[in-house]
């Protein structure tokens, strides 16, 4: 096992393995401990973790590249997630989207150059009843307008 | 056994078969791209679906298994129109570059196509752009483009090579074949994905841009490039009126046999064709100092009876040597077993054969030459000749094939050869050994002549010419001639007239070939 992956991780990925019948299973509980720690699933990380499970890099690709929670780059410190499903696009989601971008200078699927913020859209959050809503890493902000994002962009600090 | 009906015909079909299998039993064809009968069933291409009474969807017919009693439609009006919707999603992305795609002819998807519309799409949207042109093993160009992700490369590759070089990434729209970076496929049965591919994804850079599936002529062969006689097709172009071509084979592939290679062929000897159409010998030729004269076979069988009988004759028949190989097929070794051996009574008899390589535990074996297990059977020993004692033992030496060079060099073989008085030399290619005998006579190859060949485990196998031969007579003719002219063995030899007529006699002599 390569020294670069803490004793912590190693610790908790025996166990993850010791849960299932095959290592196989294990695959996506050890892509999201290794993305605990490292932030992303790169081309190492992938070798890494088909190492411990026996399975060809290939095979860890095919999941890695399936979902799109398992990320192949690291993101900024915030990761803003806005919902462009039905009841926010028909509460302005567009134009909140539009904002953000105009107000942090990227794209989506982008991230600042100060590495900060990291700009996605996501299928519904589940939180209709404040549409439009976005999430930033594990926090929901609902009922958004242009003020409220102002607000909250400058409390991220 | 459970009784079922196919479109109205009543079938009587063993337990935990699938619908598909008993209705292709039953010669009624259900269309599919990514079932194939060496793999588990996959069912992620919906073109087998077939309606089942009683059940209000289609069911695929690759992984549904068959029940008493079961009702199946496989060419109702709901089945058709399951099919052309299928397609119509494939055609959405798929480019139809048909005109310039080496599978054009002999790929599913057009075949379907045809046969369940020509609809047109209803899709305006432009298609995706994809690669068209990456390379994934040192023989194999993958199109996404053409692809329609039927996985049959990705399960090829987990179930029968076990190497797991490819996945699928990335999802939906996006989906793609690839392999790991740049770690190509690495095994040498990969270029069986071209043929298993079932549209123009995959194609083979020995075959890409050469020619057209429909001029092909596809016979029936076996490989002779190890000894286990892997059934194949041999896939040759008979040229144009005007324009007559370098090559006639342009491809090999592999021909089903469940008993030997299932489906599938290595790549040593998928893509080692070229020796059927390169430097073949053309002419019976006797050298004499320097100055080279065309023979007629008539000619020079005279004058190799005649060298044969003044040696018998001054009763120095220990000093006639010959030297056999296993490129000759069971009837031709038994031949020159009846004539050399039973026949003259010759003791110097030998084999020289293609230097064994390392094999691997799936079809390629260590004996790189067809017939080692058929010389066994026959009876005749398998000696090397000692280059040096041959030289000074020996006369007149009739030499098989052109293996020596591989096993000596030129130099060894020539200072032997200029102790020996007369040598003929029997070859299919022209070699090292042709300014060092005397008469050099054309034979064809086994994808040119009939017979039959004894693979390692000890199956016997029968093949019929897949190439006209125009270059030479085959062995075995040659042989009955020559027990002819030197009054062999008469009664049974003379009338033998074809190779399946001489494997029924061996098999009254031998009862391994029965």
């Amino acid at each position: 096992m390569s020294p670069e992956y803490s004793e912590l991780l190693r610790q908790r990925i025996a166990e993850v393995i010791a849960r299932y019948p095959k290592k196989e299973a294990a695959l996506l509980p050890v892509l999201h401990l290794v993305q605990r720690e490292t932030g992303s699933i790169s081309p190492e990380e992938e070798k890494f973790i088909a190492g411990i499970l026996d399975l060809k890099p290939i095979k860890v690709r095919e999941v890695v590249t399936f979902y799109t929670m398992i990320l192949r780059q690291p993101l900024g410190k915030y990761h803003v997630q806005v919902c462009s499903n039905l009841s926010c696009t028909l509460l302005g989601a567009g134009t909140i989207i539009d904002y953000l971008k105009e107000k942090l200078g990227i794209e989506i699927g982008q991230t600042t150059p100060d590495k900060k913020f990291s700009l996605s859209t996501v299928e519904c959050l589940g939180a209709c009843e404040q549409a439009p809503c976005l999430m930033v890493n594990f926090d929901y902000y609902g009922n958004l307008d242009k003020e409220r994002i102002d607000r909250i962009l400058a409390s991220l600090t | 056994m459970v009784k079922i009906f196919i479109d109205d015909k009543e079938l009587e079909v063993s337990n935990g078969l699938t619908i598909l299998r008993a209705a292709e039993g039953a010669g009624i064809p259900i269309p599919h791209f990514c079932y194939h009968p060496a793999f588990a069933p996959e069912g992620s291409c919906r073109m087998c679906l077939v309606e089942i009474s009683g059940l209000p969807k289609l069911e695929l017919a690759c992984s549904t298994v068959v029940r008493e009693g079961m009702k199946i439609l496989t060419a109702s009006e709901k089945v058709i129109e399951a099919r052309k919707a299928v397609l119509e999603f494939l055609l959405a992305e798929h480019p139809l570059d048909c005109p310039i795609c080496d599978k054009a002819g002999e790929c599913k998807l057009q075949d379907y196509f045809e046969e369940y519309g020509f609809f047109a799409s209803r899709f305006k949207e432009a298609k995706e752009k994809r690669e068209k042109k990456v390379q994934i093993s040192k023989n194999l160009i993958l199109d996404r483009e053409r692809c329609i992700l039927c996985t049959r490369c990705l399960r090829f590759l987990s179930e029968i090579t076990k190497t797991q070089d490819v996945g699928v990434l990335n999802r939906g729209i996006h989906s793609e074949i690839a392999v790991y970076e740049s770690n190509f496929i690495d095994n040498h049965y990969a270029g069986n994905l071209a043929e298993l591919c079932p549209v123009g994804a995959i194609t083979d850079t020995d075959f890409r841009f050469k020619t057209r599936a429909w001029f092909l002529v596809k016979k029936e062969s076996i490989c002779p490039m190890c000894s286990r006689g892997c059934n194949i097709f041999i896939d040759s172009h008979p040229g144009f009126a005007r324009t007559p071509l370098a090559q006639r084979v342009y491809r090999i592939r592999a021909r089903e046999n469940q008993d030997i290679n299932s489906f599938w062929i290595c790549d040593f000897g998928r893509y080692h064709y070229s020796y059927i159409d390169q430097g073949r010998q053309e002419r019976i030729v006797l050298k004499k100092e320097a100055k080279d004269t065309e023979l007629s076979w008539e000619k020079a069988l005279i004058i190799l009876a005649e060298k044969v009988k003044s040696l018998v004759y001054l009763k120095k028949k220990s000093r006639i040597g010959v030297i056999l190989n296993t490129w000759l097929t069971n009837e031709e070794l038994y031949l020159a077993d009846k004539v050399f051996k039973k026949g003259l009574g010759l003791e110097n008899i030998y084999v020289v054969d293609p230097p064994s390589e390392k094999g691997d535990d799936f079809l390629l074996t260590e004996e790189r030459t067809p017939n080692r297990r058929g010389l066994k059977e026959v009876g005749l020993p398998d000696l090397t000749p000692d280059l040096g004692k041959l030289a000074l033992q020996t006369d007149l030496l009739l030499i098989f094939g052109t293996f020596l060079v591989g096993r000596f060099s030129v130099t060894e073989l020539k200072s032997a050869f200029d102790k020996i008085g007369t040598k003929f030399l029997f070859a299919a290619h022209k070699s090292a050994l042709d300014s060092l005998v005397d008469v050099v006579i054309p034979t064809p190859l086994i994808a040119e002549k009939g017979g039959s060949l004894t693979n390692v485990n000890g199956k016997v196998q029968s093949f019929s010419p897949a190439l006209d031969n125009s270059l030479g007579l085959p062995e075995w003719k040659l042989l009955i001639d020559l027990a002819k002219e030197l009054k062999i063995n008469h009664k049974p030899f003379w009338q033998l007239s074809s190779p399946q007529a001489i494997l029924e006699e061996m098999g009254r002599g031998i009862p391994f070939f029965k």
